[in-house]
């Protein structure tokens, strides 16, 4: 007798053509919600060992990947040199999955600072992909997946701006984690 | 605007959230030996507070709530049945 895999799930049976543009992916909420667990395990067990093994080395490799990521994505959108219009884009360029705002505290007047030729502004990122990786993985908020995400907005402002950038972490939370974006004038 | 209510039978007077809030929201009410909110508007709803308070004292009203899909709604079912 043939060997059965017993599953208590039923297999989905039926017809299958070639197609040229699906129009349905199969599967309900469920089967999402599950392959997008497997993948935050996934990812980071990854993002552990990539730092098991190459240490704070990983971050720089992670980090420039992102990078990549980001110029190509900038490359979507329309140039600017206006800050607020270039956090218009990227905003349209991270999606919902990466809700980020301006952020100052009350006692400064304006979202960013002057300092010689260097602009700075604070991103606050309410909802992040990356965060409710970690968390699924019971992994800290920072080490190379972070950096990705570090290395796609620095990518996406550098490439829409055409300028310099760097973004540090100030202070992350479960609910949200304040970033501080430095836009170097002067070109690349 | 954030609003923020500390239940002050619950808050067991440890100081954790005035460390902690990278904005200074919190100060310690020495007389009460409680914590209170003294810069209510500085708040960005990063809620470290509510993982590092030990007596879950704290709630954070009107707030943009991130999207929580770490969670295992299987598993959360099962806890609930148990807890
Ligand atoms: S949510 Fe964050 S900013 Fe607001 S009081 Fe708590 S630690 Fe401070
Ligand atoms: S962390 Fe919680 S228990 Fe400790 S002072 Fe703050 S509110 Fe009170």
């Amino acid at each position: 007798m043939e060997y059965q895999i017993e599953r208590e799930e039923k297999e989905v049976l039926g017809d299958f053509k070639p197609e040229l543009i699906p129009d349905a992916c199969g599967g309900g909420i469920d089967d999402y919600e599950e392959a997008l667990h497997v993948l935050m395990k996934f990812v980071g067990s990854m993002s552990s060992a990539l730092e098991q093994v190459s240490g704070r080395g990983a971050n720089a490799i992670v980090y420039q990947a992102g990078k990549r990521m980001g110029h190509e994505a900038g490359k979507m959108v329309e140039k600017t040199d206006d800050l607020e219009k270039a956090m218009q884009e990227l905003s349209e360029i991270l999606g919902v999955e990466f809700f980020f705002d301006m952020w100052k505290p009350t006692n400064q007047t304006e979202y960013t600072i002057e300092k010689g030729n260097e602009t700075v502004v604070k991103l606050i990122f309410r909802d992040c992909v990356v965060r409710q990786t970690l968390r699924r993985t019971g992994l800290p908020q920072k080490g190379p997946l972070c950096y990705l995400l570090y290395g796609y907005t620095v990518g996406a402002v550098e490439e829409v701006m055409g300028i310099k950038g760097k973004l540090d972490i100030d202070h992350v939370g479960p609910n949200a984690c304040l970033k501080t974006l430095t836009i170097k004038w002067g070109g690349k | 605007m954030v609003k923020i209510e500390i239940d002050e039978d619950a808050c067991v007077g440890c100081g954790s959230c005035v460390d902690d809030c990278p904005n200074d929201v919190y100060e310690m009410d020495e007389e009460k030996n409680k914590t209170k909110v003294v810069k209510e508007d500085d708040c960005m709803a990063c809620l470290s507070c509510h993982e590092i308070c030990p007596a879950e004292a704290m709630e954070h009203k009107n707030i943009h709530v991130a999207k929580r899909l770490y969670i295992d709604r299987k598993v959360s079912g099962i806890l609930k049945k148990i807890i």
